[in-house]
């Protein structure tokens, strides 16, 4: 038996614990690190069973590739052949840009690195993305926009020091639970104000001050709504406004129009509660605001985002301890995968390719010519583009697009129509079915390297076992395709990686794994001396002032309608993750959520005639669904969500391909849906 | 000293000592001791995977986890060579604290009663168990004498750990401790003093609280705001040295072989009482939450005749949300401890 300190592979807190290995070389358990500043001992349900999908039978253990239409188990060689080739082939017949690099936020840094590396110095194209364009692309965009830098603000430790906390479009407990826990204790232990603005009666609303339920989609009208009585009522921050900020007079003028009246309406909630939420945010000494996915996925996620700075701005909620605008990364590393360059328009620490002096540093750097200066697919581009027949190639590292983007139907066309499709990937799933070759990979618990969580921590990941079968760790394979494309890529070891990363990045020029070794440390961390960020903008904003960015309010795409009456919004449970592909494997979690379900209110399954449990068809203009009924009154009247993990019922055929214009995030909570009894 | 031979003089060893004869000992048994390992965590591993970490009190993981792993092998079908596994060797484990050596007692009981539990005592029959005391507890706090529960004890006199044997199996392993001194053994009744002077504030705590709860005096209404305050991580349950509940589950691979293997399981899952048809007698968390309380504190001194909760802290120090035994026994004294 052995223990080895990693973290946990589920989401973004970033909880480091041991993985238990048995003498027989698997994984026979998990013991909380105590010494670790999040963990402090303790670790959610998903990472008390972190070791139990890694040696499932289903394990992807040899290459495949497609053969009379059948994958067939096919040598290393002869796949990472055939690999080449046919991207190349592809590239000549139709030219550089015909082929994409999906990255993943379940990979490590290194990996994240490589891949980025692999499609613009070897393949030299910028059509590289991962999914953090599906969570967190309007952050990026919406915070680097008004702060200069798209990251969360403040550290998790903040979520103990803050006195009023507004939680939106996040529930806490159940997606980043070590963060959640940290709520509840500064709310029931130190009497901190929470307000949990989510129409969802989500467990945070059980212990908060105020729990407000607006209407889904409107919440640029909610916060304009809060910022028109903090300005009215002259509760704002006058001298941090003054000192830190630009643009107010703007944010005036647009605030201007929603009065509390006006935007209660739009929000479907009492001018009262507006009022009450500005004075109670307002008057704290230290707020903060935490978000997630019900911020961002929207068609006006980056207005969303945006709206949550300017709030946090207007009442000098920046720069200091135990506040902020916390957007809460949904993955092990998808803030690392953003960090990395894994994005089709920066390279790692959000270099822009556009800029010549910064393509030639990399050139430099990789020993290539003619990095390419134009911007690049995203995620959800990318698929529209082989839907229309524009990318002919697709390479995925640890994606699933058919469950995890919108529009399963959309997603399925363009994989079809693909010449050629790689996944690499540590189980088969839905997409795997249409590849034309398959890659096994190691699983995190097979590999070295390192994840950035939500609080920007750099962290060691660690091989515990050998990978499975003939599986090999991502960045492995990455070397072995560019060597076979004639580009020399030789690393020892993932530290070798990260060496070149932190010497091509300047916010994590001082990650070195002998300083990241037990606790990690948080960028900006610009040498080897530099201590590392726990909080951002103090004193001074990334981009010099603070910029309020006013937004307008905008409905969403696909609203209710007499043919389709109900709102339907998707996200995660609390015992599955994603597309179930590691969740589903580990026998305790699974347990607990064996079918597809869609929540619904009491009263709405009342009118309708439905009863907990039963089987039900929910659909939209999209497809349908068949899942189980779960009346609750978590939920809304007139509102359905579903959790998008079930293969069998994937909640991603029913969503809405509508994109945030400049974010390109897919509407994922909000579309037109339907329902009846499948008995 | 209850069970100590006449002698007079004890043998106290320091911890390098201690470290190096459990070493040495390894040839004998698979031997688990308290260690620092990587970022510090004390946790039960082999001697020489860190330095040893005797102090600090109870081991963050429950200590009988060394006989009730998380996960174990329950049996095999279809393997070629079924029987490749060599003979193990017996495990010493070091490291329990008196409310330790309770609980591994209580699960002694409960795996022998009304059939006995092959693969729990194939791993604690011949099984040495060392208790740790004295004053070297979390931030210098004195850890009770465990006494004649455990095969040997290590009792520390601030500096050294005075050896104590109770049973011929702990004595034999006495014997084998290399190095130390030996000192009169009025420097043991002196701790012994010590340990029985200990407050008894916390079991104290407990037995008020379960005074309470066997009375059936806590309302739904005080759970159901426990349970509101609850994550549902089931670290309470894991970290429980009493908590004995398993989940079975087999794993089937392509090439026909079935394990089948059982894994710790946790009464605050809605998967752990549901019924194939989807109801749940405990389908509600503030049922859960009251479960978890009235299991260690009324149903098992129905059944038992004792109290299951040793209330050696382990849920408390890993629960998120700060309602771990002590914290949730604190507050239904504060709500109720005036009722009659």
């Amino acid at each position: 038996m052995k223990k080895v300190l990693t973290t946990c592979p589920y989401c973004g807190t970033g909880c480091c614990f041991y993985l238990v290995v048995g003498d027989d070389g698997r994984l026979v358990g998990v013991e909380p690190s105590t010494e670790h500043v999040v963990s402090k001992g303790q670790v959610c349900v998903k990472g008390w069973n972190a070791h139990h999908f890694v040696n499932h039978p289903d394990r992807l253990t040899q290459p495949l590739i497609r053969r009379n239409g059948q994958l067939e188990p096919a040598s290393w060689d002869e796949a990472l052949d055939l690999v080449v080739t046919r991207l190349k082939e592809t590239q000549a017949e139709h030219g550089t840009d015909s082929v994409a690099f999906f990255s993943s936020a379940k990979t490590t840094n290194e990996e994240n690195y490589l891949m980025m590396k692999l499609a613009r110095a070897v393949f030299k194209t910028n059509n590289v993305d991962h999914c953090a364009r599906l969570c967190h692309s309007s952050t990026v965009v919406g915070l680097a926009g008004t702060f200069g830098s798209g990251a969360m603000t403040n550290s998790i430790s903040c979520m103990e020091e803050a006195d009023c906390i507004l939680v939106t479009g996040s529930n806490t407990t159940e997606q980043h639970p070590l963060i959640g826990s940290r709520i509840i204790r500064n709310v029931v232990e130190n009497g901190a104000k929470l307000i949990v603005a989510d129409n969802r009666k989500i467990r945070l609303a059980r212990i908060a001050d105020l729990h407000i339920r607006c209407r889904n989609g409107t919440d640029v009208a909610f916060l304009n709504g809060i910022m028109n009585v903090i300005i009215s009522e002259e509760l704002e921050d006058k001298e941090f406004v003054r000192k830190r900020t630009e643009n107010f007079e703007e944010l005036k003028k647009v605030m201007a129009d929603y009065p509390p009246a006006k935007a209660a309406e739009i929000c479907g909630i009492t001018a009262e509660e507006i009022v009450q939420v500005a004075r109670m945010f307002a008057s704290a000494k230290k707020a903060m605001i935490i978000y997630s996915m019900g911020i961002t996925q929207h068609t006006h996620g980056v207005d969303n985002v945006k709206s949550c700075a300017n709030l946090v701005m207007l009442t000098g909620n920046l720069g200091r301890s135990g506040t902020g605008v916390n957007p809460l990364r949904g993955q092990n590393n998808v803030q690392g995968a953003c960090d990395m360059g894994a994005l089709p328009n920066v390279y790692t620490g959000y270099q822009k390719v556009t800029e010549p002096a910064i393509r030639e540093k990399f050139e430099k750097a990789w020993d290539v010519e003619n990095l390419p200066g134009e911007i690049g697919y995203t995620v959800t581009t990318a698929i529209d583009a082989a839907a229309e027949g524009r990318l002919k190639a697709l390479y995925i590292m640890g994606e699933n697009p058919m469950m995890s983007d919108p529009d399963q139907n959309h997603v399925r066309e363009a994989l079809e129509k693909l010449d050629f499709l790689v996944v690499q990937d540590i189980f088969p799933t839905p997409t795997s079915e249409f590849a034309d070759v398959v890659l096994p990979a190691a699983s995190y618990a097979e590999k070295d390297g390192t994840f950035t969580s939500t609080e920007r921590r750099v962290q060691r990941v660690r091989k515990a076992i050998e990978p499975v079968g003939q599986a090999r760790a991502d960045w492995e394979i990455f070397c072995d395709i560019a060597i076979r494309a004639g580009y020399p890529m030789n690393y020892a070891s993932a530290v070798e990686i990260m060496d070149e990363i932190a010497s091509v990045t300047p916010i994590y020029g001082g990650m070195f794994y002998d300083r990241i070794d037990q606790v990690g440390l948080q960028w900006p961390c610009i040498d080897r001396d530099h201590p590392g960020t726990p909080v951002l903008h103090v004193g001074k904003f990334s981009r010099g002032l603070g910029l309020f960015s006013p937004a307008e309010y905008r409905p969403s795409v696909e609203l209710p309608d007499d043919e389709y009456p109900f709102v339907l919004s998707t996200g995660r449970c609390y015992w599955h993750f994603h597309t179930g592909t590691m969740t589903r494997r580990s026998r305790i979690l699974d347990r607990e959520e064996r079918f597809p379900y869609v929540e619904i209110s009491p009263k709405d399954a009342e009118s309708l005639g439905l009863r907990d449990r039963q089987w039900i068809y929910v659909s939209t203009r999209r497809g349908e669904v068949k899942a189980t009924a779960r009346v609750t009154d978590v939920m809304k009247d007139g509102v359905l969500f579903m959790p998008f993990h079930f293969e069998e019922g994937p909640a991603n055929r029913l969503t809405i391909n509508a994109l945030d214009p400049v974010a390109k995030i897919p509407e994922y909570k909000v579309c037109a849906a339907r329902i009846k009894s499948a008995e | 000293m209850r069970g100590q031979d006449k002698e007079c003089r004890v043998k106290a060893l320091t911890s390098q000592e201690l470290a190096a004869s459990f070493q040495s000992l390894q040839s004998d048994y698979d031997v688990l001791v308290p260690i620092h390992i990587h970022d510090g965590t004390r946790a039960l591993a082999k001697p020489g995977d860190g330095p040893l970490a005797l102090a600090g009190g109870a081991v963050p993981q429950k200590i009988t986890n060394a006989f009730f792993p998380q996960m174990q092998r329950v049996l095999e079908i279809g393997k070629d060579d079924a029987a490749d596994e060599g003979a193990s060797r017996p495990i010493l484990v070091v490291g329990l604290t008196a409310p330790d050596a309770d609980a591994l007692e209580f699960l002694d009981r409960f795996f022998s009663t009304e059939f006995r539990d092959d693969l729990y005592f194939s791993l604690r029959d011949g099984s040495v168990v060392v208790c740790v005391s004295g004053r070297c507890g979390r931030d210098g706090e004195f850890l009770k004498i465990a006494g004649s529960r455990c095969d040997l004890e290590l009792i520390c006199d601030g500096q050294k750990y005075l050896v104590v044997g109770y049973t011929d199996a702990g004595k034999n392993i006495a014997e084998k401790l290399i190095g130390g001194v030996e000192v009169d053994d009025s420097a043991l009744s002196e701790l012994q003093r010590e340990s029985d002077a200990l407050p008894t504030d916390d079991a104290d705590l407990i037995q008020a609280a379960a005074a309470i709860v066997q009375k059936d005096l806590v309302t739904d209404d005080f759970w159901a705001r426990i349970a509101d305050r609850c994550i549902a991580c089931t670290s309470c349950n894991l970290v429980c040295p009493t908590c004995s509940c398993f989940e079975v589950y087999d794993r089937v691979a392509e090439t026909g072989t079935v394990e089948r293997w059982r894994m710790w399981d946790s009464c605050q899952l809605d998967g752990f009482m549901r019924e194939a048809s989807g109801h749940n007698p405990m389908g509600d968390e503030s049922i859960r939450t009251r479960r978890r309380i009235h299991h260690k504190l009324a149903a098992d001194p129905a059944r038992w005749d004792q109290i299951t909760c040793m209330v050696c802290g382990r849920c408390d120090d890993v629960c998120p949300t700060g309602i771990g035994m002590k914290t949730v026994c604190r507050e239904i004294l504060a709500e109720y401890g005036n009722a009659k």
